[in-house]
């Protein structure tokens, strides 16, 4: 083969850069409508620019930030999860009996991390080993997950240490700053091969096997680490309440699914992008709190967040049928 | 060439999908600076031969050899890494990465555990410059046209610098500027000590690059000789097994020449503005490239996406039929290309299969009349030669008794004008034979039929009228007399005259 001189002033990663610019293309439009949301709350709660605002807002968005993030992870390689509600469930649950125990907040960490990924780890093989549709899979999971989550503490209860909940849930950044630490790391999973396969495999699963793409082991990756931003959404809402409640998680299962959709994540796999996924959560949580303050019922906060789901959902549809 | 000991070798191969055979002891040997040409029908074992020489698939008989030592149990990664590069036939390629990123897809260069995005760039660019491809290489390939798109796929396997580089049918999707740089470029590669297998339907380009065919029927090498003294006819001839006139029934001028269809102005899909008259009594080929605008063209007359035109008549009615339950009131019936996922319910029953239309016509609540559609079943079976029990679900029947079954489900309506999408794709010789006959006697009956075929041959034997499609209008409408292959692959790809830079 010949050698065609390269431009050898290109060391630094400029592809890398513009490559990460082009993926803001998709998602302008949902920036804009998060923006525009983001005023509305300023201005209905302008509460929200002082420190203690900001936190608690962060903080009532935080969870859902990682679920939205677990669930977009899944739906990338092609599946989906309905097993995440449980799944953060669990996470409080164990987060709230050992942590105050002899484990302490390290171990208990530990314990809350190996479960996510190991129950990530096993969901994921069942899924691609044995090729079985990830929605059956994990709904069964769902009722595995939630069962063990009961069987570890039936009702409400447990404990978390009071340092732990005033750090996370208190008057700080906490949950924000935690929030850049988990976007910065997925950064750097996405800059590793394995990461980067994920969009390959998820769109194009025989095109990336014959490529050279360990295909298996990206699914089941991905599984795994959306079982440990499960368990992790868990602790945190442990922290949050102060206790672990078996079933608390339940409601996050569809709103993952309903944050990952509004980012604009694809049911086909290897479509969207997790900074769509992630503006899909905060305008979800956005969502929610403006209707609050606007003094929606909740019955009627639950009808307008389904009709804004199918309409975001159905714009691009419009928009491909006008062209 | 000092150093001639094969790179690549299959040795007795076979290979069986759910107990049909598709190769049966098959050998090849790819030399260092030798371009190997590799020939057969569609659905000749071709694609089959290749994912196991790549590792994609494993053989279950005879050996795969790199450099003399035979490798059980090679994998993708493993090919990549013994130099063998694969450009497929259907793209590899993911749509939301970036051109960069889908060249070293499985291969990328690291540090410190990253993906190395700066050697990365490098690597890319001379991989593209050897394809000239100019693009930003942050481009995602879901931006690009299928043209480009085959040459970042050529450019990927290009990245992986290898010394067997296969090709399935690259130039299928290219344009005659994008062929030349990829035949200037094997040149150069096959001048270098590169092994080539060069897969094409395009003898003259099999001319004129290779040095040594290897020829396909039916899952076996029928030929393995250098290319040296042999013309296209001769090659033709060793695919097919006989002389290429065999294999169609003799062609008869129509008997009538009633307009069945009659549209001008035409849009949908892809196509733009079409004028087309459908003859009753006529065979009317619709040729061309993959994916200029064909298959728009049939499911827009067939009322399967939204269609329009500044006037149109479909057998006396005065406009497009509006949906496909009233085309086929208007006598329309449309057998599509991918009979496995479009053409027919592989889980159900052979006879469920060809009553279906049936199904649609009658009044949704009355009961069914088992001991009729049973008797209408079989004189179909009998009448089309579909072999098999009608009971047994419908994935049991081989690819070209399937397309009876497509086929047959329309007969007892009595279409006036039959739409086929490549109806002989993946059939074997003899199907093929049958249909081309059954395709005959419709039309002599009366009947207009429209073929859509990718197979040149098809339509030079069998039709009365081809229309070539080229980016989404008619291009040429070639009559029987001034039918032949190079008529219509010249109409089909005359669109590139130097583009006019705007």
């Amino acid at each position: 083969m010949s050698v065609v001189p390269s431009n050898s002033g290109q060391r630094t990663g400029r592809l890398y850069w513009s490559v990460q610019a082009g993926r803001n293309v998709g998602v302008r439009g949902l920036f804009l409508v998060v923006l525009a949301f983001i005023v509305a709350y300023g201005f209905l709660f302008p509460g929200l620019f002082t420190m203690a605002g900001f936190a608690k807002f962060t903080q009532s968005w935080f969870p859902l930030a990682l679920v939205a993030m677990a669930q977009a992870l899944l739906m990338l390689t092609g599946g989906i999860s309905l097993a995440i509600g449980a799944t953060v469930s669990l996470g409080a649950v164990i987060a709230a009996t050992t942590m105050v125990g002899p484990l302490g907040v390290a171990g208990g960490s530990a314990l809350v991390a190996a479960t996510g990924l190991g129950i990530g780890a096993i969901t994921g093989f069942i899924v691609v080993k044995l090729r079985l549709p990830a929605i059956v899979v994990t709904l069964a999971g769902s009722f595995i997950i939630g069962g063990a989550a009961l069987l570890i503490l039936p009702r409400p209860g447990g404990a978390m240490p009071e340092w732990l909940s005033d750090l996370l849930a208190g008057n700080t950044p906490a949950a924000f700053l935690l929030l850049v630490v988990v976007v910065l790391l997925w950064k750097l999973y996405l800059a590793t091969p394995l990461g980067l396969s994920l969009y390959a495999a998820g769109e194009n699963p025989v095109g990336a096997y014959r490529s050279g793409v360990p295909v298996d082991a990206a699914r089941i990756a991905a599984y795994a680490l959306s079982g440990l931003l499960s368990t992790g959404a868990g602790l945190f809402v442990a922290a949050q309440t102060g206790s672990g409640d078996p079933v608390i998680g339940a409601a996050f299962t569809l709103n993952s699914i309903a944050a990952a959709v509004l980012g604009g994540i694809g049911f086909l796999g290897g479509q969207g992008t997790m900074r769509g996924a992630l503006a899909g959560s905060l305008l979800l949580s956005l969502m929610i709190s403006v209707m609050f303050f606007l003094g929606f019922t909740p019955v009627a906060q639950y009808v307008a967040q389904g009709l804004i789901i199918i309409g975001a959902v159905a714009l691009p549809q419009f928009r491909k049928v006008q062209r | 060439m000092a150093n001639t000991a094969p790179l690549l070798t299959a040795r007795g191969v076979s290979k069986a999908f759910f107990g049909n055979p598709v190769l049966r002891d098959v050998s090849i040997a790819l030399l260092p600076g030798r371009v190997h040409a590799l020939l057969g029908e569609n659905g000749a074992g071709k694609s089959t031969l290749i994912n196991m020489l790549s590792g994609a698939l494993r053989p279950d008989g005879g050996t795969i050899e790199v450099d003399g030592k035979a490798v059980s149990h090679m994998t993708p990664p493993e090919a990549r890494q013994a130099g063998i590069a694969v450009v497929q036939q259907e793209l590899s390629l993911t749509a939301n990465l970036s051109i960069a990123e889908n060249i070293g897809l499985g291969a990328y260069p690291r540090r410190f555990g990253l993906v190395d995005y700066a050697e990365l760039a490098s690597r890319a660019r001379e991989a593209c410059a050897l394809v000239g491809l100019h693009e930003p290489l942050s481009t995602p390939v879901g931006e690009l046209s299928l043209g480009r798109r085959q040459m970042v796929e050529i450019a990927k396997a290009l990245y992986r610098k290898p010394r067997v580089l296969i090709l399935d049918e690259p130039t299928s999707s290219l344009s005659a500027t994008e062929t030349r740089i990829l035949t200037d470029l094997l040149e150069r590669l096959r001048s270098e000590g590169t092994a080539i297998l060069y897969i094409s339907h395009r003898l003259n380009e099999v001319m004129a690059l290779c040095q040594h065919v290897t020829v396909l029927k039916d899952g076996s090498v029928t030929s393995d000789q250098p290319l040296e003294g042999t013309d296209a006819a001769g090659l033709v001839r060793l695919m097919v097994g006989r002389d290429p006139g065999d294999l169609f029934p003799k062609w008869q001028p129509s008997p009538s020449t009633a307009a069945a269809v009659s549209v001008r102005g035409f849009s949908a899909g892809l196509m733009r503005d079409v004028d087309l008259d459908i003859r009753t009594g006529e065979v009317l080929g619709i040729g061309g490239l993959v994916g200029q605008g064909q298959e728009d063209l049939l499911l827009g007359l067939y009322g399967a996406i939204p269609a329009k035109a500044a006037s149109a008549m479909v057998n006396g009615n005065q406009a497009l039929p509006s949906g496909v339950p009233k085309a086929n009131a208007l006598g329309l019936a449309y057998v599509p290309a991918d009979r496995k996922r479009e053409g027919l319910h592989l889980i159900h029953p052979i006879i469920t299969n060809l009553m279906l239309p049936a199904f649609a016509r009658l009044p949704a609540l009355k009961p069914r009349n088992r001991g009729n559609e049973r008797e209408l079943a079989h004189s179909l079976a009998t009448q089309l030669g579909i072999k098999g029990d009608l009971g047994r679900a419908a994935q049991a029947l081989s690819g070209g008794n399937q397309q009876k079954v497509a086929l047959a489900k329309w007969m007892p309506h009595e279409p006036l004008v039959l739409l086929l999408n490549d109806p002989t794709r993946g059939v074997d010789v003899e199907t093929k034979r049958e249909i081309y006959i059954m395709l005959r006697q419709l039309a002599q009956a009366g009947k207009a039929v429209v073929l859509m075929s990718s197979d040149t041959p098809e339509l030079v034997h069998l039709c009365d009228r081809v229309a070539v499609v080229r980016e989404g209008r008619v291009a040429a409408m070639l009559e029987h007399g001034a039918l032949s292959e190079e008529a219509i692959v010249a109409a089909a790809v005359a669109a590139d005259k130097p583009k006019v830079a705007a």
